[in-house]
Protein backbone atom coordinates (compact mmCIF):
# COMPACT_ATOMS: atom_id res chain seq x y z
CA UNK A 1 0.00 0.00 0.00
CA UNK A 2 1.04 3.71 0.18
CA UNK A 3 3.43 2.92 3.18
CA UNK A 4 5.95 1.51 1.95
CA UNK A 5 6.35 4.07 -0.65
CA UNK A 6 5.90 7.00 1.63
CA UNK A 7 8.32 6.03 3.94
CA UNK A 8 11.04 4.64 1.91
CA UNK A 9 11.57 8.55 1.21
CA UNK A 10 11.54 9.39 5.20
CA UNK A 11 15.05 8.11 5.57
CA UNK A 12 16.92 10.43 2.18
CA UNK A 13 14.26 13.05 3.49
CA UNK A 14 15.77 12.76 7.76
CA UNK A 15 19.55 12.55 5.98
CA UNK A 16 19.03 15.51 3.63
CA UNK A 17 17.43 17.45 6.65
CA UNK A 18 14.84 18.46 4.57
CA UNK A 19 11.49 19.61 6.30
CA UNK A 20 8.17 18.84 5.54
CA UNK A 21 5.33 20.81 5.21
CA UNK A 22 2.42 20.85 8.07
CA UNK A 23 -0.04 19.89 5.17
CA UNK A 24 1.68 16.89 3.70
CA UNK A 25 2.32 15.73 7.15
CA UNK A 26 -1.29 15.45 7.65
CA UNK A 27 -2.11 14.11 4.54
CA UNK A 28 0.57 11.22 4.78
CA UNK A 29 -0.63 10.74 8.49
CA UNK A 30 -4.11 9.88 6.65
CA UNK A 31 -2.79 7.88 3.88
CA UNK A 32 -0.81 5.99 6.40
CA UNK A 33 -3.80 5.61 8.83
CA UNK A 34 -5.96 4.39 5.87
CA UNK A 35 -3.26 1.83 4.88
CA UNK A 36 -3.20 0.26 7.79
CA UNK A 37 -6.83 -0.21 7.86
CA UNK A 38 -6.99 -1.74 4.48
CA UNK A 39 -3.77 -3.83 4.89
CA UNK A 40 -5.46 -5.51 8.78
CA UNK A 41 -8.68 -6.10 6.64
CA UNK A 42 -6.24 -7.61 3.98
CA UNK A 43 -5.07 -10.20 6.63
CA UNK A 44 -8.95 -10.93 7.73
CA UNK A 45 -10.28 -12.23 5.03
CA UNK A 46 -7.66 -15.15 3.95
CA UNK A 47 -7.65 -15.79 7.97
CA UNK A 48 -11.38 -16.62 7.96
CA UNK A 49 -11.25 -18.28 5.13
CA UNK A 50 -8.61 -20.46 6.80
CA UNK A 51 -10.62 -21.02 9.48
CA UNK A 52 -13.72 -22.17 7.29
CA UNK A 53 -15.77 -18.70 7.20
CA UNK A 54 -15.82 -17.72 3.11
CA UNK A 55 -18.37 -14.68 3.70
CA UNK A 56 -16.17 -12.07 5.09
CA UNK A 57 -13.51 -12.51 2.12
CA UNK A 58 -16.33 -10.73 -0.11
CA UNK A 59 -17.27 -8.16 2.81
CA UNK A 60 -13.50 -7.13 3.19
CA UNK A 61 -13.17 -5.74 -0.71
CA UNK A 62 -16.26 -4.07 -0.82
CA UNK A 63 -14.33 -2.06 2.03
CA UNK A 64 -11.18 -2.01 0.25
CA UNK A 65 -12.49 -0.82 -3.11
CA UNK A 66 -13.60 2.25 -1.03
CA UNK A 67 -9.86 2.98 0.62
CA UNK A 68 -8.43 2.82 -3.04
CA UNK A 69 -10.69 5.34 -4.21
CA UNK A 70 -9.40 7.11 -1.85
CA UNK A 71 -6.01 6.52 -2.74
CA UNK A 72 -6.88 7.42 -6.37
CA UNK A 73 -8.48 11.03 -5.51
CA UNK A 74 -6.66 11.60 -2.25
CA UNK A 75 -9.58 14.62 -1.56
CA UNK A 76 -12.29 15.18 1.57
CA UNK A 77 -13.95 12.17 0.66
CA UNK A 78 -11.96 10.42 3.41
CA UNK A 79 -14.49 11.61 6.24
CA UNK A 80 -17.53 10.29 4.28
CA UNK A 81 -15.44 7.03 4.65
CA UNK A 82 -15.44 7.12 8.16
CA UNK A 83 -18.92 7.31 8.73
CA UNK A 84 -19.40 4.52 6.57
CA UNK A 85 -16.69 2.63 8.36
CA UNK A 86 -18.04 2.68 11.70
CA UNK A 87 -21.28 1.13 10.78
CA UNK A 88 -18.93 -1.55 9.01
CA UNK A 89 -17.45 -2.50 11.94
CA UNK A 90 -20.79 -3.03 13.84
CA UNK A 91 -21.21 -5.39 10.92
CA UNK A 92 -17.95 -7.45 11.77
CA UNK A 93 -18.22 -7.23 15.27
CA UNK A 94 -21.83 -9.48 14.64
CA UNK A 95 -20.38 -12.03 12.02
CA UNK A 96 -16.88 -12.53 13.91
CA UNK A 97 -16.39 -11.27 17.25
CA UNK A 98 -18.92 -12.42 19.00
CA UNK A 99 -19.61 -15.54 17.51
CA UNK A 100 -19.07 -18.35 19.92
CA UNK A 101 -17.33 -20.74 16.42
CA UNK A 102 -15.23 -18.70 15.94
CA UNK A 103 -13.88 -17.87 19.27
CA UNK A 104 -13.98 -21.22 20.65
CA UNK A 105 -12.02 -21.78 17.32
CA UNK A 106 -8.96 -19.04 17.87
CA UNK A 107 -9.00 -18.04 21.54
CA UNK A 108 -5.80 -18.91 23.40
CA UNK A 109 -4.42 -20.53 20.23
CA UNK A 110 -0.59 -19.60 19.37
CA UNK A 111 0.07 -17.54 22.75
CA UNK A 112 3.79 -15.93 23.08
CA UNK A 113 4.52 -14.57 26.59
CA UNK A 114 5.51 -10.74 26.44
CA UNK A 115 9.00 -11.25 27.24
CA UNK A 116 9.60 -14.10 24.70
CA UNK A 117 7.13 -11.22 22.20
CA UNK A 118 10.26 -9.02 22.63
CA UNK A 119 13.32 -11.00 22.55
CA UNK A 120 11.94 -12.39 18.90
CA UNK A 121 11.72 -9.37 17.82
CA UNK A 122 7.98 -9.13 17.30
CA UNK A 123 6.32 -5.88 16.61
CA UNK A 124 3.31 -4.57 15.78
CA UNK A 125 -0.04 -6.07 16.41
CA UNK A 126 1.49 -9.31 17.59
CA UNK A 127 3.82 -7.62 20.31
CA UNK A 128 0.34 -5.17 21.14
CA UNK A 129 -1.56 -8.57 21.62
CA UNK A 130 1.24 -10.08 23.73
CA UNK A 131 0.67 -7.55 26.52
CA UNK A 132 3.47 -4.85 25.37
CA UNK A 133 2.12 -1.76 25.07
CA UNK A 134 4.32 -0.25 22.21
CA UNK A 135 3.45 1.63 19.31
CA UNK A 136 5.79 3.44 16.96
CA UNK A 137 3.42 6.26 16.41
CA UNK A 138 3.35 7.46 20.44
CA UNK A 139 7.13 6.55 21.08
CA UNK A 140 8.65 8.02 18.28
CA UNK A 141 6.60 11.00 18.26
CA UNK A 142 6.93 11.13 14.37
CA UNK A 143 5.19 12.91 11.90
CA UNK A 144 2.12 14.76 13.27
CA UNK A 145 1.20 12.19 15.36
CA UNK A 146 1.51 13.87 18.46
CA UNK A 147 -1.45 16.41 17.53
CA UNK A 148 -3.88 13.99 17.45
CA UNK A 149 -5.64 12.31 21.04
CA UNK A 150 -5.37 8.77 21.04
CA UNK A 151 -4.18 6.08 23.25
CA UNK A 152 -1.94 2.76 22.40
CA UNK A 153 -4.48 -0.18 22.52
CA UNK A 154 -3.50 -3.23 23.94
CA UNK A 155 -4.58 -6.58 25.46
CA UNK A 156 -2.67 -8.06 28.74
CA UNK A 157 -3.69 -11.73 28.21
CA UNK A 158 -0.46 -13.20 25.94
CA UNK A 159 -2.77 -14.07 23.33
CA UNK A 160 -1.97 -13.72 19.60
CA UNK A 161 -5.02 -15.00 17.45
CA UNK A 162 -7.17 -12.70 17.95
CA UNK A 163 -5.04 -9.38 17.72
CA UNK A 164 -5.74 -7.11 14.53
CA UNK A 165 -9.83 -7.61 13.76
CA UNK A 166 -10.82 -4.40 12.36
CA UNK A 167 -13.89 -4.63 13.79
CA UNK A 168 -12.11 -6.71 16.78
CA UNK A 169 -11.85 -5.58 20.63
CA UNK A 170 -8.96 -2.61 19.96
CA UNK A 171 -8.24 -1.29 16.94
CA UNK A 172 -10.88 0.44 15.84
CA UNK A 173 -11.30 2.40 18.72
CA UNK A 174 -8.15 4.34 17.22
CA UNK A 175 -9.91 4.76 14.26
CA UNK A 176 -12.97 6.80 16.02
CA UNK A 177 -10.66 8.81 17.56
CA UNK A 178 -8.98 10.26 14.59
CA UNK A 179 -13.08 10.50 13.09
CA UNK A 180 -13.74 13.08 15.62
CA UNK A 181 -10.41 15.15 15.43
CA UNK A 182 -10.07 15.63 11.48
CA UNK A 183 -12.80 17.67 10.89
CA UNK A 184 -10.47 20.50 12.46
CA UNK A 185 -8.09 19.99 10.49
CA UNK A 186 -9.32 20.20 7.21
CA UNK A 187 -10.88 23.55 8.20
CA UNK A 188 -7.97 25.59 8.45
CA UNK A 189 -7.25 27.31 5.45
CA UNK A 190 -3.66 28.90 6.31
CA UNK A 191 -1.97 25.83 4.63
CA UNK A 192 -0.46 27.01 1.53
CA UNK A 193 -1.15 24.18 -1.52
CA UNK A 194 2.34 23.58 -2.97
CA UNK A 195 2.16 22.50 -6.69
CA UNK A 196 3.68 18.93 -7.47
CA UNK A 197 7.58 19.46 -7.97
CA UNK A 198 9.07 16.86 -10.21
CA UNK A 199 11.25 14.43 -7.69
CA UNK A 200 14.84 16.07 -7.25
CA UNK A 201 17.72 14.17 -6.73
CA UNK A 202 20.18 15.27 -3.82
CA UNK A 203 23.77 14.33 -2.60
CA UNK A 204 23.25 12.20 0.48
CA UNK A 205 25.99 13.24 2.93
CA UNK A 206 28.39 10.56 4.29
CA UNK A 207 26.28 9.28 7.48
CA UNK A 208 24.47 7.03 8.46
CA UNK A 209 20.74 6.75 9.41
CA UNK A 210 18.01 4.26 10.78
CA UNK A 211 14.75 5.78 10.14
CA UNK A 212 11.37 3.46 11.37
CA UNK A 213 7.84 3.79 10.87
CA UNK A 214 5.15 1.73 12.12
CA UNK A 215 3.51 -0.27 9.23
CA UNK A 216 0.66 -2.05 9.52
CA UNK A 217 2.62 -5.23 10.58
CA UNK A 218 4.68 -3.93 12.40
CA UNK A 219 8.32 -1.89 12.33
CA UNK A 220 9.31 -1.26 8.79
CA UNK A 221 12.78 0.02 9.38
CA UNK A 222 15.43 1.53 6.91
CA UNK A 223 19.26 1.34 7.50
CA UNK A 224 21.01 3.93 5.30
CA UNK A 225 24.52 4.59 4.57
CA UNK A 226 24.82 7.87 2.46
CA UNK A 227 27.95 8.40 0.11
CA UNK A 228 28.60 12.01 -1.14
CA UNK A 229 26.50 11.22 -4.32
CA UNK A 230 22.98 10.47 -5.72
CA UNK A 231 23.15 6.88 -4.97
CA UNK A 232 23.52 5.45 -1.09
CA UNK A 233 26.05 2.83 0.05
CA UNK A 234 23.83 0.45 1.93
CA UNK A 235 20.07 0.74 1.68
CA UNK A 236 18.81 -1.72 3.84
CA UNK A 237 15.22 -2.68 4.52
CA UNK A 238 14.03 -4.11 7.96
CA UNK A 239 10.59 -5.74 6.68
CA UNK A 240 8.29 -6.35 9.98
CA UNK A 241 6.73 -9.42 7.90
CA UNK A 242 9.82 -10.77 7.78
CA UNK A 243 11.14 -10.95 11.06
CA UNK A 244 7.31 -11.69 12.59
CA UNK A 245 7.78 -15.14 10.71
CA UNK A 246 10.66 -16.17 12.78
CA UNK A 247 8.86 -17.08 15.60
CA UNK A 248 6.59 -19.14 13.44
CA UNK A 249 8.35 -22.76 14.53
CA UNK A 250 7.88 -22.08 18.18
CA UNK A 251 4.07 -21.14 17.75
CA UNK A 252 3.36 -24.47 15.78
CA UNK A 253 4.56 -26.61 18.34
CA UNK B 1 32.94 12.18 21.90
CA UNK B 2 31.81 9.74 24.45
CA UNK B 3 28.05 8.46 24.94
CA UNK B 4 26.64 7.47 28.42
CA UNK B 5 26.47 3.83 27.56
CA UNK B 6 30.72 4.28 26.26
CA UNK B 7 31.16 5.68 29.35
CA UNK B 8 29.34 2.93 31.65
CA UNK B 9 31.32 0.64 29.65
CA UNK B 10 35.11 2.30 30.17
CA UNK B 11 34.06 2.26 33.81
CA UNK B 12 33.26 -1.47 34.03
CA UNK B 13 37.09 -2.46 31.82
CA UNK B 14 35.12 -3.41 28.79
CA UNK B 15 37.38 -3.01 25.59
CA UNK B 16 35.57 -1.17 22.88
CA UNK B 17 35.89 1.52 20.85
CA UNK B 18 33.26 4.47 20.25
CA UNK B 19 32.18 5.41 16.98
CA UNK B 20 30.33 8.60 18.31
CA UNK B 21 27.00 9.25 17.44
CA UNK B 22 24.95 8.69 13.74
CA UNK B 23 23.36 11.57 12.03
CA UNK B 24 20.21 11.03 14.55
CA UNK B 25 22.07 11.18 17.37
CA UNK B 26 22.07 7.52 18.04
CA UNK B 27 25.53 6.34 19.90
CA UNK B 28 27.48 3.72 18.29
CA UNK B 29 30.08 1.56 19.34
CA UNK B 30 32.59 -0.59 17.88
CA UNK B 31 33.50 -4.12 19.81
CA UNK B 32 35.35 -6.91 18.56
CA UNK B 33 34.00 -9.96 17.29
CA UNK B 34 35.78 -11.72 20.11
CA UNK B 35 34.33 -9.85 22.92
CA UNK B 36 30.87 -9.55 21.13
CA UNK B 37 28.94 -12.47 23.14
CA UNK B 38 30.02 -11.57 26.04
CA UNK B 39 28.73 -7.67 25.75
CA UNK B 40 25.83 -8.99 24.33
CA UNK B 41 24.92 -10.44 27.11
CA UNK B 42 26.34 -7.81 29.48
CA UNK B 43 23.67 -5.56 27.17
CA UNK B 44 20.49 -7.69 27.54
CA UNK B 45 21.05 -7.99 31.44
CA UNK B 46 21.52 -3.80 31.20
CA UNK B 47 18.18 -3.79 29.91
CA UNK B 48 18.01 -3.27 26.12
CA UNK B 49 15.22 -6.74 25.38
CA UNK B 50 14.87 -5.55 21.76
CA UNK B 51 17.28 -6.02 19.14
CA UNK B 52 15.39 -3.70 16.38
CA UNK B 53 17.52 -4.43 13.05
CA UNK B 54 20.67 -6.70 12.27
CA UNK B 55 22.08 -5.37 8.89
CA UNK B 56 25.90 -6.08 7.34
CA UNK B 57 27.38 -3.50 4.84
CA UNK B 58 31.10 -3.67 3.20
CA UNK B 59 33.27 -0.87 4.21
CA UNK B 60 35.67 -0.76 1.14
CA UNK B 61 36.19 -2.71 -1.36
CA UNK B 62 39.02 -4.96 -0.28
CA UNK B 63 38.73 -3.74 3.06
CA UNK B 64 36.74 -5.40 6.20
CA UNK B 65 33.06 -6.22 6.12
CA UNK B 66 31.21 -4.77 9.05
CA UNK B 67 27.91 -5.93 11.09
CA UNK B 68 25.56 -3.35 12.57
CA UNK B 69 23.15 -4.48 15.49
CA UNK B 70 20.38 -2.03 16.26
CA UNK B 71 19.42 -2.70 19.82
CA UNK B 72 16.53 -0.81 22.20
CA UNK B 73 14.69 -1.22 25.21
CA UNK B 74 11.13 -1.58 25.61
CA UNK B 75 9.32 -1.40 28.18
CA UNK B 76 6.09 -0.20 29.62
CA UNK B 77 4.80 3.67 29.20
CA UNK B 78 8.58 4.60 28.06
CA UNK B 79 9.03 7.51 25.87
CA UNK B 80 11.53 7.92 23.11
CA UNK B 81 13.47 4.63 24.39
CA UNK B 82 17.59 4.61 24.88
CA UNK B 83 18.97 3.19 21.90
CA UNK B 84 22.39 2.13 20.89
CA UNK B 85 24.06 1.06 17.93
CA UNK B 86 26.99 -1.60 17.85
CA UNK B 87 29.35 -2.54 14.87
CA UNK B 88 31.25 -5.79 14.63
CA UNK B 89 33.94 -5.13 11.96
CA UNK B 90 35.72 -8.91 10.18
CA UNK B 91 38.14 -9.57 7.96
CA UNK B 92 36.94 -10.15 4.57
CA UNK B 93 39.23 -13.27 4.19
CA UNK B 94 37.34 -15.49 7.36
CA UNK B 95 34.70 -13.90 7.97
CA UNK B 96 33.32 -15.18 11.27
CA UNK B 97 31.09 -13.36 13.72
CA UNK B 98 29.43 -14.99 17.53
CA UNK B 99 25.81 -15.47 16.64
CA UNK B 100 23.68 -13.46 19.32
CA UNK B 101 20.91 -15.89 18.82
CA UNK B 102 20.93 -17.27 22.41
CA UNK B 103 20.68 -13.60 23.32
CA UNK B 104 18.28 -12.14 21.07
CA UNK B 105 16.20 -14.45 19.11
CA UNK B 106 14.94 -11.86 16.73
CA UNK B 107 18.82 -12.18 14.73
CA UNK B 108 17.39 -15.65 13.34
CA UNK B 109 16.16 -14.71 10.08
CA UNK B 110 18.46 -11.47 9.98
CA UNK B 111 21.96 -13.40 10.88
CA UNK B 112 20.73 -15.72 7.90
CA UNK B 113 20.11 -12.86 5.76
CA UNK B 114 23.75 -11.70 6.32
CA UNK B 115 25.60 -14.93 5.79
CA UNK B 116 23.50 -15.13 2.47
CA UNK B 117 24.03 -12.35 1.22
CA UNK B 118 27.77 -11.24 2.14
CA UNK B 119 29.28 -14.02 3.64
CA UNK B 120 29.42 -13.51 7.35
CA UNK B 121 29.30 -16.90 9.24
CA UNK B 122 27.93 -16.39 12.51
CA UNK B 123 29.03 -19.08 14.85
CA UNK B 124 26.48 -21.17 17.22
CA UNK B 125 23.83 -20.29 14.93
CA UNK B 126 21.06 -22.80 15.07
CA UNK B 127 20.76 -23.42 11.44
CA UNK B 128 22.34 -20.91 9.27
CA UNK B 129 21.51 -21.55 5.58
CA UNK B 130 20.29 -19.32 2.70
CA UNK B 131 17.78 -17.70 3.35
CA UNK B 132 16.81 -15.51 0.11
CA UNK B 133 19.11 -17.07 -2.64
CA UNK B 134 18.69 -20.53 -3.69
CA UNK B 135 20.58 -22.88 -1.41
CA UNK B 136 22.98 -23.91 -4.39
CA UNK B 137 24.10 -20.15 -4.97
CA UNK B 138 27.87 -19.67 -5.13
CA UNK B 139 28.95 -16.30 -4.48
CA UNK B 140 27.99 -13.77 -1.94
CA UNK B 141 25.37 -10.89 -3.63
CA UNK B 142 25.71 -8.23 -1.85
CA UNK B 143 29.89 -7.64 -1.47
CA UNK B 144 30.47 -4.80 -3.80
CA UNK B 145 32.95 -7.11 -5.77
CA UNK B 146 30.45 -9.37 -6.56
CA UNK B 147 29.82 -10.06 -10.49
CA UNK B 148 26.77 -11.63 -11.06
CA UNK B 149 27.15 -14.73 -13.33
CA UNK B 150 25.66 -15.26 -17.14
CA UNK B 151 25.48 -11.32 -17.31
CA UNK B 152 27.64 -10.02 -19.81
CA UNK B 153 26.65 -6.38 -19.24
CA UNK B 154 29.01 -3.90 -18.16
CA UNK B 155 28.88 -4.26 -14.26
CA UNK B 156 30.38 -1.68 -11.63
CA UNK B 157 32.05 -4.26 -9.72
CA UNK B 158 35.12 -3.23 -8.25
Amino acid sequence: MLIPSSKYQSAPEQLGNIQVPKRASYISVIMLELSRIASHLLWLGPFMADIGVQTPFFYIFRERELIYDQFKAATDKCLDFCDYFLTGIAEYQKLITRNPIFLERVEGVGIIGGEEAINWGLSGPMLRASGIEWDLHKVDHYECYDKFDWEVQWQKRGGFALEGIPGGPYENLEIRRFDRVKDIVWNEFDYRFISKKPSPTFELSKQELYARVQAPKGELGIFLIGDKGVFPWRYKIRLPGFINLQILPQLVK
Amino acid sequence: MQGNLSAWLVKHALIHISLGFDYQGIETLQIKPGDWHSIAVILYVYGYNYLRSQCTYDVASGGLLASVYHVTRIEYGVDQPEEVCIKVFTPRKDPRIPSVFWVWKSVDFQERESYDMLGISYDNHPRLKRILMPESWIGWPLRKDYIAPNFYEIQDAH
